[in-house]
């Protein structure tokens, strides 16, 4: 007994007082109120909420769409990056290497800007007009109504996004690939299975496990960075809301406007990123 | 490469600009990131509730977002109360740069202090010490050093991230490259050539810096 209270002594122990108790349900109380006054002040501009709210809804369409496609590129970018961090052939290493590092040691922005601005025209002196191949290859198609306006804008934009997280998911792949167990691989050589079909039945799907959790973050990332696409005129989120918001004249409104932009990506990113630390949690017990 | 070199004054200026704005935001960034990790880990919901929330919302939106926010939103409704100088590209996105960054700085405090066993708590207060004295002179300098590696890295992605203000008219290395690259704009390659050696000589050595570190603790640790 006397132990018992000697050890309670020791470590602050939580203590239930009932007032406290009392007190962190107020806190519920209040969070509660002041959602229903945030629903309050979305409805109090219900104007401008129904107004715009088709062009929101497509800006974050076309985030999605530009980052899933990215996403794809990035991941296959990011597959071959592991596969050179890991060969065995010297320049290829180097090659990936520098890649990684330059990528990694400069802002998106930049990047983005440079892949607009600079290959783009480069490109476009040398006779690569992106915009206009889509354009021949959608009229045989008969759909060249589908080829926006500024076509080259999400081109490069996506070309920036996939080369950018390409660098980070070489890392990462890397890394899974380097926490298979390498008894895994000796195994399957003994077995008699050649060097591709251990990556390709034995290494990689146990890697592609471990690299889910991460692959969602830097999904998380890309869509996040996608924003910076509207510099380029990309009509996605964070553009349609910039135009829609900064022309207009009361300030209150104004602040609306940003705030209902920021609610979309909220809405796309926070469930994600529960979904992660779940998984996260999971692969750690 | 005449032109990397005549434009090579205004672009050391706006690596020095770029410089100033992490400088002066990433400690702001911890000193709240700290104070957000202290809330979180508090037993009352009245502090660890507005925490989580600021946090999830901080890392649920993007930089630049919330930089729009503080320049264009918050600028005018400032300027409805004559203080409309009180925002611009340095005050906006330092105040952004900060707010981010204090989120994911707030995490890396909560880890590393969550490190330190919990015994090392238990001897100091059996050894009479208040929990002020529990935290500062105990928990807090054994947390610091596995905190210093991820504190380094995320200051190489606010010298990255600090690019956004030259979409908010700022004077940093990324807004004088796009003033450059619209003033030469048939010849680019050089300037983004510059730009890009520049952001390199400021991110690889923190970086190489982060990874010496990075060992030290890691052998250290092991015992």
């Amino acid at each position: 007994m006397q132990k018992h209270a000697i050890l309670k002594g020791l470590r602050p122990a939580p203590q239930r007082h009932g007032w406290r108790t009392a007190f962190d349900a107020l806190f519920y109380v209040v969070a509660a109120v002041a959602a229903l006054a945030f629903g309050i002040y979305l409805l109090s501009y219900q104007n401008i909420l129904f107004l715009y709210f088709p062009a929101f809804l497509q800006g974050m369409l076309v985030t999605l769409v530009v980052s899933l496609i990215s996403t794809v590129f990035a991941c296959l970018i990011g597959l071959l990056g592991a596969f050179g961090a890991l060969s065995s052939f010297r320049p290829v290493r180097w090659l990936t290497v520098t890649y990684v590092e330059v990528v990694r040691g400069t802002p998106f922005l930049v990047q983005l800007l440079l892949w607009y601005y600079g290959f783009g025209l480069a490109l476009a002196n040398l006779g690569f007009h992106p915009d206009r191949i889509a354009f021949d290859i959608m009229t045989v198609l008969q759909n060249n109504s589908l080829v926006p306006d500024s076509f080259n804008s999400y081109f490069y934009g996506i070309m920036a996004l996939s080369f950018h997280y390409g660098a980070y998911l070489t890392e990462v792949f890397r890394a899974g690939i380097r926490a298979v167990p390498s008894g895994q691989t000796e195994a399957a050589l003994s077995l008699g299975l050649d060097a591709r079909q251990t990556m390709r039945h034995i290494v990689l799907p146990q890697a592609i496990k471990l690299v889910i959790p991460p692959l969602a973050n830097n999904f998380i990332g890309l869509v996040q960075d996608s924003s910076l696409l509207s510099a380029v005129s990309v009509l996605e989120l964070e553009h349609i809301t910039l135009a829609l918001g900064a022309p207009q004249t009361d300030a209150n409104a104004k602040l609306f406007v940003f705030i209902f932009g920021a609610l979309f990506y909220l809405i796309i990113c926070y469930p994600l990123s529960l979904l992660t630390r779940r998984m996260e949690a999971k692969q750690h017990h | 490469m005449d032109l990397a070199l005549q434009a090579l004054p205004a672009f050391l200026a706006g690596a020095r600009d770029t410089v100033i704005y992490c400088v002066t935001a990433f400690p702001l960034a911890l000193v709240l990131g700290l104070v957000l990790a202290l809330m979180r880990n508090a037993r009352t919901v009245w502090l660890h509730g507005p925490a989580r929330i600021f946090i999830e919302v901080i890392r649920g939106t993007p930089i630049l977002v919330q930089l729009y926010i503080l320049y264009y939103a918050l600028g005018a409704i400032l300027a409805q109360y004559h203080l409309a100088n009180m925002i611009n590209a340095w005050s906006a996105g330092i105040a952004a740069l900060a707010l981010n960054y204090a989120a994911y700085e707030a995490e890396i405090f909560r880890a590393g202090l969550a490190s330190v066993e919990q015994g090392q708590t238990e001897a100091a207060y059996s050894l009479g010490l208040s929990r002020a004295q529990n935290f500062f002179r105990i928990v807090l300098p054994q947390a610091i050093p596995l905190m210093i590696p991820p504190f380094v890295n995320d200051f190489i992605f606010m010298i990255k991230d600090s690019a956004i203000v030259s979409l908010v008219s700022g004077t940093d290395l990324t807004s004088i490259l796009s003033f450059w690259v619209t003033r030469h704009g048939s010849n680019p390659l050089p300037l983004y050539a510059l730009a890009i050696v520049l952001y390199l000589a400021m991110s690889l050595p923190t970086s190489f810096v982060a990874r010496k570190l990075e060992a030290r603790v890691r052998a250290s640790l092991q015992f």
